[in-house]
């Protein structure tokens, strides 16, 4: 006899509202059943409603987490539709909150995943870290998450020059510490137990569900827009594309915890490497019509943000497509044949963001029901 | 007369449900002051078990119409009754237990399961998947922590040969701890273990993971039932303490320091206290298993263990 076990809207394992109904046998998992939706805000159709200016506050209020690669690959949407390069220093800059960025989004991802499998000492001192990387960010925009550093054309902050020895000590303090979580995510017996062959992914799924950014490259596809499409200044700096053959959840740590270290490498390339010159080049906001496609890697995965304009100062339409969305369809081959034990840390293995996810769904306000909607249907509306 | 005034002050008063609740709530606010400071956070005071109980005891009292029926409210009062009871039957004060001549150590053992039964009879009938799931999860956890936890009191019992418990304490007297006996180490450990299982800490808070089902049995209650529910938790705790004193660290002893007489009942609290202590910083340092991963390391290293001792304790005299 199989019954359902709802987790979600609200449940302590999802950090924003979203709906997995399960249908357990027992303590396995038989079928999992993934509903979205509900943190769906209507951002897509802001867009079009708001200029290109002000569409960079609204890209970057699309996730909290990873609001700057968010509002950099809208920027540099916007860039390529206009025809516009920004200076050297400016990518940098960016690059270097980017990095940043990466390191606190996956020392989050790691903080929340120790406490999933119940280890909220280990939490809490991943999340005390992550509070250097906050002051760095903090140093250069002013803000410890949303950093409002981008604008088309460019950046709006700098990097001052009395700022880098004091961000040099903290990554130095960062890396000594996230080794330390590596060593320890590798050796701990119990967190073996827990992540070990536990929500396997395997490379030939991995392909076949287009897995997108770490939780790809823990299943062995060696997957990074910042090495297989550069874009910004990654072409000029080094660094491996961190993989595990895995493709299990401590694999998926493992990608994570390895890339914070090269993330920090990176920081420091950058750094060294900063180049001097303008922050950022006017910009003239009534685009002619054109159509763009960029793509970035964002903590989670590839970012995908589509332009078109029409000649005015407003986009016609913006489309978003987040790294959670490219992992869904990979999370029910996870979950089936496991147990109710691994749903949170299965969840989590992906790094969801929901906020980030729900822009694009069909709401029926007046009945409250959701039905599937066919292509004929489709079809029919668009008349 | 005296003896029926002095029953109602035993169980009401001390060692019964005031003195009980009073240290058991303390030792859990140390608990969490320990851990935060663990966690490289400050914490709460270690007087916020008592501010917790006093409001969740304040709140109204609300049963969901799926959860409404006798054994969902009963639970919580059956098993407070089981873990003070127990108070009553262990040496605190002095070797002997404020009701003496009443039990040995199989009621013990009997008493202390109640609290587990009654939880998972309250997840049952709470009418919700989590606490079904969590009762499920409790049932298969007791029979794997249980086994090692008897066949190490099984040990101690065959090595004092009584099953009285002031027997044992005494037997502890006269020839020092069964702590300090080789034979019985792998007794202690199988006990410590079977303890952080009874007590669902990490990493054998299986039954109530909160990330994985919520909170488990307790789910669906609230209020003054969930305050009771904590009173039980944090009694157990010093109760389970207190037994592992009384069998393996020597009771409560009278000490002398410079004249004065420091009576039992201090040496009782320092000892639960450090028990309450390891049993804290274990539960800081690790993650929780799953269910078939607690169960295989319950029955293959806990039983090992417990049986280990045993077989010492028959074969080398």
């Amino acid at each position: 006899m199989t019954f359902v076990l709802p987790v979600g809207p609200q449940h302590p394992s999802l950090k924003e509202p979203e709906f997995f109904r399960f249908e357990v046998k027992g303590e396995e998992i038989v079928d999992v059943d993934i509903r979205l939706g509900y943190a769906h805000r209507g951002i897509e159709e802001a867009f079009s409603r708001r200029n290109y200016k002000h569409n960079v506050y609204l890209a970057e209020r699309i996730c909290g987490i990873c609001n700057v690669v968010h509002s950099t690959t809208y920027c540099q949407t916007i860039e390529q539709l206009a025809g516009i390069e920004p200076p050297e220093r400016a990518k940098y800059i960016r690059t270097i909150i980017m990095e940043l960025e990466r390191i606190h989004s996956h020392l989050l991802w790691l903080g929340v995943a120790a406490h999933q499998i119940g280890f909220d000492t280990l939490f809490m001192l991943a999340w005390r870290d992550r509070e250097e990387v906050m002051d760095m960010r903090e140093l250069i925009s002013g803000g410890r998450v949303h950093s409002a550093t981008n604008t088309i054309g460019g950046v709006r902050r700098n990097v001052k020059l009395e700022h880098i020895p004091e961000m040099l000590r903290r990554l130095d303090k960062l890396e000594k510490s996230t080794g330390y979580y590596a060593d320890l995510w590798g050796s701990d017996r119990t967190i073996l137990a827990r992540c070990s062959k536990v929500g396997v992914l395997s490379k030939d799924d991995a392909v076949k569900f287009c897995a997108v950014g770490p939780v790809a490259r823990a299943s062995n596809l060696k997957l990074d827009i910042r090495r297989n499409d550069p874009y910004g200044t990654y072409e000029a700096l080094s660094f491996d594309v961190v993989t595990e053959s895995e493709g299990d959840v401590w694999a998926r740590g493992t990608v994570r915890l390895r890339e914070i270290l090269e993330s920090i490498r990176i920081v420091r390339q950058a750094l060294h490497e900063l180049p001097s010159g303008p922050l950022r080049v006017p910009v003239e906001l009534k685009i002619p019509p054109n159509e763009t496609l960029e793509r970035t890697e964002a903590p989670r995965g590839e970012l995908v943000y589509y332009a078109r304009s029409n000649g005015t100062e407003t986009p016609e339409r913006i489309r978003v497509r987040t790294p959670t969305y490219g992992n869904f369809a990979s999370m029910k081959s996870m979950f089936i044949g496991g147990t109710v034990a691994e749903i949170p840390i299965v969840m989590w293995s992906i790094d969801p963001c929901f906020g980030c996810n729900d822009r694009a769904t069909i709401l029926d306000a007046r009945t409250g029901k959701v039905s599937v909607v066919n292509f004929k249907q489709l079809k029919r509306w668009r008349r | 007369m005296i003896e029926v005034l002095n029953f109602f002050l035993n169980s009401l008063v001390f060692p019964g449900l005031l003195f009980a609740s009073l240290v058991g709530l303390l030792y859990i606010g140390v608990d969490r002051k320990v851990t935060a400071h663990m966690q490289n956070r400050i914490g709460p005071p270690i007087w916020q078990e008592y501010l917790d109980f006093g409001k969740l005891m304040g709140k109204e009292d609300i049963t969901p119409r799926a959860a409404q029926s006798v054994l969902f409210n009963a639970a919580p009062l059956i098993a407070l009754g089981a873990v003070v009871t127990v108070m009553l039957l262990l040496p605190v004060a002095s070797p002997q237990p404020a009701l003496t001549a009443v039990a040995d150590l199989i009621v013990i053992i009997y008493l202390l399961n109640i609290p587990a039964i009654c939880l998972m009879i309250g997840g049952y009938s709470s009418g919700g998947p989590f606490g079904s799931v969590g009762a499920a999860r409790h049932a298969v956890q007791l029979f794997g922590y249980e086994f090692a936890f008897i066949v190490s009191i099984i040990a101690v019992i065959v090595r004092v040969g009584s099953l009285d418990i002031s027997a044992v304490v005494g037997y502890q007297a006269q020839r020092g701890w069964i702590l300090l006996d080789w034979r019985l180490v792998p007794a202690l450990i199988a006990m410590f273990i079977g303890a952080q299982g009874k007590l669902l800490r990490v990493p054998f808070d299986i039954p109530e993971a909160e990330s994985e089902i919520v909170h488990g049995p307790l789910t669906e209650y609230s209020g003054p039932k969930l305050a009771i529910w904590r009173l039980v938790y944090d009694i157990e705790t010093l109760v389970i303490a207190g037994f592992i004193v009384a069998l393996f660290l020597g009771g409560p002893v009278t000490h002398t320091i410079g004249g004065a007489q420091v009576p039992g009942v201090v040496d009782f609290l320092i000892k639960t206290f450090l028990i309450v202590l390891v049993t804290t910083v274990v539960r800081n340092i690790m993650a929780r298993l799953r269910i078939d991963q607690a169960l295989k390391f319950y029955w293959t290293f806990g039983a090992f263990l417990a049986i280990l001792s045993l077989v010492f304790v028959l074969v080398v005299p």
